[in-house]
């Protein structure tokens, strides 16, 4: 077994881990992140002030139409001419976040506008406010709609944070570099960063489709 | 009780209400009927300020809706609305649709809420589905809800906007029912949108007639039905009886 060597995963074990441990929080750390901002572009996006709906839209149609490294190298090779030094990681999650953000505020805005006018139209006709008719009515519906859109994104997060180890981010795949320079014996190190990874998306993809289950018996 | 006064109102280039002038008076009951387009749903939706107006005048219980710093949340408390489509709120169940405003938006307490829900629900006839999903419900019952919850809320004037109109022929006796039972024991103050004809003619006070954003003719049910002054009103109506 010259090209694959079974045992290299249990004698980089250490580096192995250290990666996937820093892959979990940049993806926990980006995934609240860009949820959050999402929301907030989102609620840009519809709010009932020109301002903001510029600014929302500006934001999604810059980001999410140019490549992830070009974010990513704004921060970690753009920032420092402007005077502000971040390392790979911080930078790498930062650029993850801002990218995945512009996905998230599309899927939400859609899943609100897809819920007919009607429904806010009877909530603030019987004196409900928007904040209570967005919390009450409309946010608990387009949750139902968002939620897979959102699952996908997020799978698609965890597997984008691979992007770190081009700024040397110490996520799993830049760990993965380091093994591989040592041992030459990339069939083997890659194919168990790939486990590496599944074991991370796959039962992530399943918690969407158990939610979305959920949501479904809640509704009838 | 509401008073319209020369009350434009324009969707973009599109002249929807022209120099509308009416007034109606507590206890009324007014039946708009017109041709399709003819801004019938319109006026009825500016009396909650669902629609507001592009110029004009217009008072509903003594407070100016044309004033943009009124308090609109308070204001839509006194008046309910059904719509043509329900617009029932499918991820909560029936009871849970009537007792949402009455906790919200007056604060009672979620036990007194649900009394007064289950009173009304069993006003319109189906106290036993208040456990039910609105999507396990026909669409006359999910309309009889829709009245039930803009009754909970005790309002002076409840507006109705085609109540019928998106109902199988067979639901619309019960719904109508429900609605003349309103008119002629709570004599409450309603403004009905219908097409209709047997029922207007029935339950209506005054009836407006309007065609191209106009109020033509304003006239008893009597007067209408017997003998429309107007030609417009003469060809709609025969229209609606020889089809």
């Amino acid at each position: 077994m010259g090209n694959f060597d079974v045992m290299l995963v249990f004698d980089h074990w250490d580096r192995y881990m250290a990666g996937f441990i820093n892959t979990i929080q940049i993806s926990i750390i980006a995934l609240i992140g860009s949820f959050i901002l999402g929301a907030i572009i989102a609620i840009f996006r519809i709010a009932p002030l020109k301002p903001l709906n510029w600014f929302g839209t500006a934001y999604v149609e810059v980001i999410r139409n140019i490549p992830l490294l070009i974010v990513v190298f704004f921060f970690y090779l753009g920032l420092p001419s402007l005077g502000i030094e971040l390392d790979g990681f911080v930078s790498g999650t930062l650029g993850l976040t801002v990218y995945t953000a512009s996905f998230i505020a599309e899927a939400i805005r859609a899943g609100i506008q897809a819920i007919p006018t009607g429904q806010t139209e009877a909530a603030r006709a019987t004196g409900l406010s928007y904040l209570q008719t967005m919390t009450h009515i409309i946010l608990p519906q387009a949750i139902k709609i968002v939620l897979p859109a959102i699952g996908n994104q997020f799978i698609n997060l965890v597997k984008n944070s691979s992007i770190l180890a081009v700024v040397a981010g110490m996520d799993l795949m830049y760990y993965a570099d380091l093994i591989n320079s040592d041992t030459f014996l990339p069939l083997t190190v890659y194919t168990f960063v790939a486990l590496f990874y599944l074991v991370l998306t796959v039962p992530l993809s399943y918690a969407v489709l158990y939610m979305e289950k959920c949501f479904n018996i809640a509704d009838n | 009780m509401i008073q319209f006064k020369k009350v434009n109102k324009y969707f973009g280039p599109f002249h929807v209400l022209k120099n509308i002038d009416l007034q109606i008076k507590e206890g009324e009951v007014v039946v708009i009927i017109g041709p399709s387009g003819s801004g019938k749903s319109t006026l009825l939706r500016c009396i909650n300020r669902l629609e507001t107006l592009s110029d004009g005048e217009l008072v509903v219980n003594d407070v100016p809706l044309h004033d943009k710093k009124i308090n609109i949340n308070q204001f839509r408390r006194d008046i309910g609305i059904v719509f043509q489509h329900f617009n029932l709120y499918p991820h909560k169940k029936v009871i849970d649709n009537i007792i949402l405003a009455p906790m919200k938006v007056q604060h009672l307490k979620k036990e007194d809420a649900k009394k007064t829900a289950m009173y009304y629900l069993k006003r319109v006839g189906i106290e036993d589905k208040a456990y039910n999903f609105p999507s396990q419900l026909s669409g006359g019952q999910q309309q009889r809800v829709a009245i039930a919850r803009g009754l909970v809320m005790n309002p002076k004037i409840m507006l109705f906007d085609e109540p019928t109109s998106a109902l199988d022929p067979e639901m619309i006796g019960e719904v109508l029912d429900v609605i003349r039972s309103l008119a002629h024991n709570d004599g409450m103050t309603m403004v009905i949108v219908t097409h209709e004809m047997g029922f207007a003619r029935e339950v209506a006070d005054r009836i407006v007639f309007m065609d191209e954003g106009q109020i033509l003719e304003v006239a008893t049910s009597s007067e209408f039905f017997g003998s429309p002054r107007e030609e417009r009103a003469r060809t709609f109506l025969s229209r609606l009886i020889n089809h």
